[in-house]
């Protein structure tokens, strides 16, 4: 799923272009260390790995020793991303005299890793212990809840307005912030949503959940909250125990204001108890640092897609519906499915809303009914996903370029000379060497002109 | 040998096989063959000693040629033809025994003579026939790797053509049977185009028949060929039979059943023609019979687009109205049709050029026959086709599955396996202390099991100990394996997973390649001569090992001439060779000595 | 655009399978042979087990106890009765607790199954059974769900091979090379594996016998620990190659060129009338000739 990979890169890359200081600060917490690790590449973690008990710093030639020649690649990502993430220190302590690159372990982050390969991992808090009878919701439970409560926040994300207001206690302001390039707000038409808005409807839950974290997180600063605290606590829930209940009052302030906008998210349950209140981290809590490495769960699809551009999706949700909507024509909505036919006149508007065809066709292979996957076939007709392309390459068939055009020129010499800098530079259109004219893309409009003064 | 003399009638031709010959008797011992012709014609009178034969072929046995035996000498040959081919190969068994002794005789006494080498190859060359020589031009044009080798030893002289070819026996195989000349078929063209032609003037009607439409028609109306095998020419004519066919025809064309009806009540032969053949229709029912029990073939009737309005054939019968009676003088496109087709994939059964009517028909009739005695084999299993019903409904699943017999592999102690591995798998790591070290171990098995317990439940009270390891050891074992990898990457090359011959120049590569294919051609002959019963062996091992000799000096020559940076791979990759070509060289020495010792 | 979505996770998730060598023979006996003690070597395999946990959140582990007359499972991090115990016993981690106490029980199984008299000659650990006991885990991977780990398996084995476990082993090496599962190889021990060494180079594995027990972890975690991901990017120690050529059964000798029962493959230097390993007649008995063996052997 490569957006949840882009988009959790960005995550990374938000943490990573924290101070120094605070970002050492944020390595004192396990769980931080635990969660930047997996978001590493492969080869990065292992390298990790390697020099976790040693101290002295190694070589970076040493280290080039293991690296076949097809890797180079690959290598240089990965240090690249444990310098930027800071669990690799360059060149410690003066050790740059000797003219040699080497890397030591970020000693907060070595200790804390020290302990975990010794202890194994641990919970970030206790647990309700089980003397206290309360009922905890089951797991069945819990995840409906989850899919609800994330729902109706996209749901009033796209249509702020219609839908039940109760459900969410987000400001508006709160969600003007999110709906920030998802949806305009022209004159008094009602909210729209953009071109990244349905291109965001498209993505998959982990995805989406990660672009509004971001928000979120880039937005606290206005808040009066400090950004690496978010983070290490939004870090830190995805290691709590899906199902289990917490005690509040484990919480600080910070904290304790963030899980109430979390738990309309849906990442986490709040329940009240007689004299405690407690917070049930649910999935999408505990998936959060797993999808931060690509290998993200998939969930299970719904959509059968049949060769004459019928559609099946066997959903009950009103967002699924909404979704298909955005590219085909539904025709009816049974209890449990919702038939549709992909059209032409569907796709079109698709497109014009700037939806891309490989957008529709991911999302349709990526929400492919579980029968339908294990088909050795394709999950969707390539009738279907050819014509898909095509009706948008139909739509491209006039491609506009700026350009320049040149006439009058002085003499056939200059007129072929200007033709031939113009062709080097790669920026040559159209040429009409009998009465020497020439159209040139307009970003090398500049050299051109140079060039032609220096002709005269 | 039973009998130290042969005795035969035969004809010799002086000139070759085109020769009409001159009789005779060919009177063969075990040194000289002596002809006396019938005519005492002192030209034809033969007294050749065996000895200057050099070699014989003969023709083989096939329905049109002669039965031949040629003796050739260095010079000349002498060619015979006998009456039948058993006295031929009584003759040709004889002399070919009587050259092989003799050859075997040569041999030894030009012990010390490399150069037998050319009587041996022609004792053992057997006379080829073309296709089989075409064949294998055609393998050794197809593949260049073969060419090479051919070239290399049959014409190099090394093996021989039979030799080289005696081992790859499967290859020969497997083509041989593709080869079968496809057949001539039908034409797929309908007989339809027995056109009628009419000037228009008059009411005359023209048929034109061919032999080939005749021999079709034959093939397509069995009813028609039964009628011309019974009545002519004892009843009619030939000319007769086919203007009645033709009236028959043409009555069929006009599609006008009620005269059809009308003619055929006058005249009985007639109405052969214009009746549904019956011939057919039992064995069309013959043919349901055979189909599948299990299918329905009812089940898609309701599938066709006959019956909707604007679909199927309209020449179809089913659009015409007829009365019943008149049914039977009716016949259907659709049947012509299917007739036509299964008699065009079924293919001409006939190999015979179409000739004289009568000797068509009466061919004909005779396929028919054996097709028929097929047929009746067929009848009885009829009788095991609602068994065959019930089996084919059986769910497979619930059967017990098929498994074909096997006798179980006995092994008596899998030990043995490992210990023949472990010796060379301990070698290759150099691991000194092999097989001393039996652990001797002085511990009970309570003991044993108890320290092991000790050592559990003190860690469950200490807990782990933190660190692991420390600092230094880690650096240590760290820098050890750096260490070890980058002294292994420059022996082995950067990439372990590429071969050491993908890495040298592609010349030197083939050639390797090449070497190493010729050496495998001469070991398989070397060791599958051994052990030497014959002389034919023996002069073939020392043969083959004059020409592994040759190689040996090529093996260094690569192996110096390679840049210095290949040199030890390549030097790696021929010391097998090397290996090889000794062990076969030592094998020979050891099996020279030990023979002549015996002797 | 890849249609047909892979059923492996892309990239480093995987399911390390651990043979745990608890042959009490080796490890009592072991002192005078290796430096290493079984409550250390425990500490650093622990420890090893955490760190392939942490590298993934989806990562798993499996640990087999191979041991003198049986084997067992003892640890399997996907079922969730060894996660939910939440901080476990204060000094011990759950994770390793509840191995710790598995181990135990399965050592007092495992003794009460040895008969009465001391074991005499090789005494070797049940590797044919925890191999196969590992592919059965794995087929059972593979077999379920959309998405699966990479497996692979590491064995952690000291004592001497087991000759009378010959074909089994081999069986079971097999077997992983066809459903492409690598079994790398740790030797703690005194004396190199051939078993090990041949299932490494077969499937592809690594074998590596640490020169210094006391960074054990240090090898686990630079060598074992690398996902078969990055393997295609890294160079691991080489395994060492592998001498083809055969030695007869009759005198273990090295040999180009000998008799083969073409039966059970028994090799022989000399002719004979009937295969000592399977009593099988003499005419079935064909004549092995390790020159003819194709080119790719050698090079």
């Amino acid at each position: 799923m490569p957006q949840v990979k882009i988009i959790a890169k960005n995550f990374m890359d938000m943490v990573a272009a924290l101070p120094t200081l605070k970002l050492d600060k944020l390595y004192e917490n396990t769980f931080i260390c635990e969660a930047v690790l997996r978001s590493l590449p492969p080869l990065a973690k292992k390298y990790a790995l390697q020099l976790l008990y040693i101290e002295e710093p190694v070589t970076a030639k040493s280290m080039e020793e293991w690296v076949l020649p097809d890797g180079f690649s690959k290598h240089r990502v990965a240090i690249d991303r444990l310098i930027q993430l800071r669990v690799f220190i360059e060149n410690p302590d003066g050790f740059s005299r000797k003219k040699e690159t080497s890397y030591k372990l970020n000693p907060r982050f070595q200790v804390n890793l020290q302990n975990y390969t010794a202890h194994g991992g641990v919970l970030p808090r206790e647990s309700m212990s089980s003397s206290i009878t309360v009922r905890l919701p089951t797991a069945e439970e819990l995840d409906s809840y989850a899919l609800e409560q994330w729902e109706s926040f996209l749901l009033q994300l796209i249509s702020s307005g219609q839908i039940e207001k109760t459900t969410t206690s987000f400001s508006p302001s709160m969600m003007r912030i999110f709906q920030q390039g998802l949806v305009s707000q022209r004159d008094r038409e009602g909210p729209r949503l953009t071109e990244s808005g349905f291109q965001f409807l498209l993505m998959d839950t982990n995805a989406q959940l990660w672009y509004i974290i971001r928000e979120y997180i880039i937005n606290s600063e206005d808040r009066g909250v400090d950004s690496a605290d978010l983070i290490s606590f939004l870090l830190e829930l995805s290691f709590h125990a899906t199902g289990q209940a917490y005690n509040t009052s484990t919480l600080d302030e910070v904290q304790r204001s963030a899980v109430k906008d979390l738990a309309d998210l849906g990442l986490i349950k709040l329940q009240q108890g007689r004299k405690e209140s407690w917070f049930i981290p649910t999935k999408l809590a505990t998936n959060l640092s797993v999808s931060l490495s690509d290998s993200s769960s998939r969930k299970e699809g719904y959509v059968v897609v049949e060769t004459n551009f019928r559609l099946y999706a066997y959903s009950t949700s009103k967002l699924h519906c909404e979704i298909l909507r955005l590219f085909a024509r539904i025709e009816y909505q049974l209890p449990n499915l919702i038939v549709g036919a992909i059209t032409k006149e569907s796709l079109y508007t698709a497109f014009e809303n700037g939806i891309s065809s490989e957008q529709i066709i991911s999302f349709l292979q990526q929400n492919a009914h579980p029968r339908v996957c294990d088909r050795a076939a394709p999950s969707v007709p390539e009738n279907v996903t050819e014509q898909i392309r095509l009706w948008e390459s139909d739509l491209n068939r006039v491609e506009v370029t700026p350009a320049n055009f040149y006439d009058e020129f002085p003499s056939k010499d200059v007129f072929e000379g200007a033709c031939d800098y113009a062709r080097d530079n790669g920026g040559l259109l159209w040429e009409d060497s009998k009465r020497m004219r020439l159209v040139v893309k307009a970003e090398i409009h500049t050299l051109m002109r140079d060039y032609l003064h220096r002709q005269k | 040998m039973a009998s130290g003399q042969v005795v035969m009638r035969a004809m010799y031709k002086n000139n070759g096989v085109k020769d009409p010959g001159v009789q005779g008797v060919l009177i063969m011992t075990e040194d000289k063959l002596d002809f006396s012709p019938d005519d005492p014609m002192p030209s034809a009178r033969l007294n050749v000693p065996f000895r200057s034969i050099k070699g014989h072929k003969f023709s083989k046995e096939g329905s049109q040629k002669q039965a031949l035996l040629m003796l050739t000498q260095s010079d000349k040959s002498y060619t015979f033809e006998f009456d039948k081919y058993a006295e031929r190969d009584i003759c040709r068994d004889f002399v070919g025994k009587v050259l092989g002794k003799i050859q075997a005789k040569q041999s030894s006494k030009q012990e010390a003579k490399v150069d037998s080498e050319k009587p041996a190859t022609t004792v053992h060359d057997e006379q080829l026939r073309p296709a089989e020589m075409e064949l294998r031009m055609k393998l050794l044009a197809e593949n260049s790797e073969l060419q090479k080798l051919h070239k290399q030893f049959v014409i190099g002289g090394i093996l021989t053509e039979a030799e080289f070819w005696a081992t790859r026996k499967k290859l020969l195989a497997v083509d041989v049977s593709k080869i079968s000349k496809q057949p001539l078929g039908f034409k797929s063209a309908m007989l339809a185009d027995v056109r009628p032609l009419t000037d228009g003037r008059t009411n005359k009607v023209t048929f034109s028949l061919t032999p080939e439409i005749i021999q079709q028609i034959f093939t397509e109306k069995p009813a028609v060929h039964q009628a011309f095998l019974k009545f002519v020419p004892s009843k009619m004519t030939e000319k007769d039979f086919w203007t009645k066919y033709c009236r028959a025809e043409f009555l069929h064309r006009t599609k006008n059943a009620v005269a059809a009806a009308a003619e055929a009540a006058e005249d009985e032969e007639l109405a052969v023609f214009l009746k549904q053949d019956h011939i057919l229709a039992s064995e069309a029912r013959q043919k349901i019979r055979r189909v599948d029990p299990t299918l329905d073939m009812e089940a898609d009737e309701g599938d066709d687009y006959i019956h909707l309005p604007d679909h199927g054939i309209f020449r179809d019968g089913s659009k015409e109205f007829t009365d019943s009676e008149y049914e039977q003088y009716k016949r259907t496109l659709a049947q012509d049709l299917n007739r036509h087709a299964a008699v065009v994939l079924e293919g001409r059964t006939l190999g015979m050029e179409s000739g004289d009517t009568r000797t068509v028909a009466e061919a004909l009739a005779k396929s028919k026959k054996a097709e028929l005695a097929t047929q009746m084999s067929d009848e009885k299993a009829n009788h095991n086709r609602s068994e065959r019903a019930s089996r084919m409904a059986e769910i497979e699943d619930l059967q017990t599955p098929h498994n074909p017999p096997f006798a179980p592999l006995l092994i008596k102690d899998p030990r043995e396996y490992f210990d023949s591995q472990q010796a060379n798998a301990l070698k290759a790591l150099r691991d000194t202390a092999v097989g001393t070290r039996t652990v001797n171990c002085n511990v009970n098995t309570a003991q044993a099991y108890g320290s092991l317990r000790k050592s559990i439940s003190e860690m469950k009270v200490t807990g782990l100990s933190v660190p692991v390891i420390e600092a230094e050891v880690a650096r240590k074992v760290l820098i050890g394996l750096s260490q070890q990898l980058s002294s292994t990457k420059y022996n082995l090359g950067k990439n372990p997973q590429e071969s050491i011959l993908d890495r040298l120049p592609k010349k030197t590569k083939e050639e390797l390649l090449h070497f190493w294919i010729s050496i495998q051609e001469l070991l398989k002959h070397f060791w599958s001569s051994y052990p030497i019963t014959t002389t034919y062996l023996n002069t073939k091992v020392s043969r083959l090992k004059d020409a592994m000799a040759d190689i040996y000096p090529k093996l260094q020559g690569i192996k110096e001439s390679a840049q210095s940076d290949f040199r030890h791979q390549v030097s790696l990759l021929v010391q097998p060779m090397v290996q090889a070509l000794d062990a076969a060289f030592t094998h020979y020495d050891a099996d020279v000595q030990k023979r002549s010792m015996r002797s | 655009m890849a249609s047909a979505p892979s059923k492996q996770y892309s990239d480093d998730v995987s399911v390390v399978m651990v043979l745990l060598d608890t042959n009490p023979f080796f490890w009592s006996g072991a002192n005078n042979t290796t430096k290493v003690s079984f409550s250390s070597f425990l500490n650093h395999v622990i420890s090893f087990l955490n760190s392939v946990l942490l590298l993934n959140q989806l990562n798993q582990v499996v640990v087999i106890a191979t041991g003198y007359n049986s084997c067992d499972y003892i640890l399997d991090s996907s079922t969730s009765e060894s996660i939910n115990l939440s901080l476990g016993n204060g000094k011990m981690p759950a994770l390793c607790s509840k191995m710790l106490q598995k181990l135990e029980e399965f050592l007092i199984r495992d003794e009460q199954l040895s008969r009465e008299n001391l074991p005499t000659g090789i005494t070797s650990s049940l590797l044919s059974g925890s191999l196969s006991l590992a592919l059965c885990y794995i087929q059972k991977v593979l077999r379920s769900g959309r998405l699966h780990p990479n497996p692979r398996i590491l064995c952690l084995q000291g004592s001497p091979d087991g000759p009378e476990q010959y074909v089994a082993v081999m069986n079971a090496i097999f077997s992983a090379q066809r459903s492409m599962v690598p079994i790398d190889s740790c030797i703690v021990g005194a004396q190199h594996s051939a078993f090990l060494q041949q299932a490494s180079y077969i499937t592809g594995g690594v074998y590596l016998k640490p020169p210094q027990l006391d960074g054990l972890f240090q090898y686990l975690s630079t060598v074992f620990a690398t996902d078969l991901h990055s393997r295609s990017f890294l160079q691991l120690p080489k395994p060492v190659g592998v001498d083809f050529r055969a030695s007869c059964f009759c005198h273990k000798n090295t040999i180009d060129m000998g008799y083969i029962c073409s039966v059970c493959l028994s090799i022989f230097c000399q002719q004979r009338k009937k295969c000592s390993t399977s009593d099988t007649k003499r005419n079935s008995i064909e004549i092995y000739n390790h020159h003819l063996l194709p080119v790719a052997a050698s090079g």
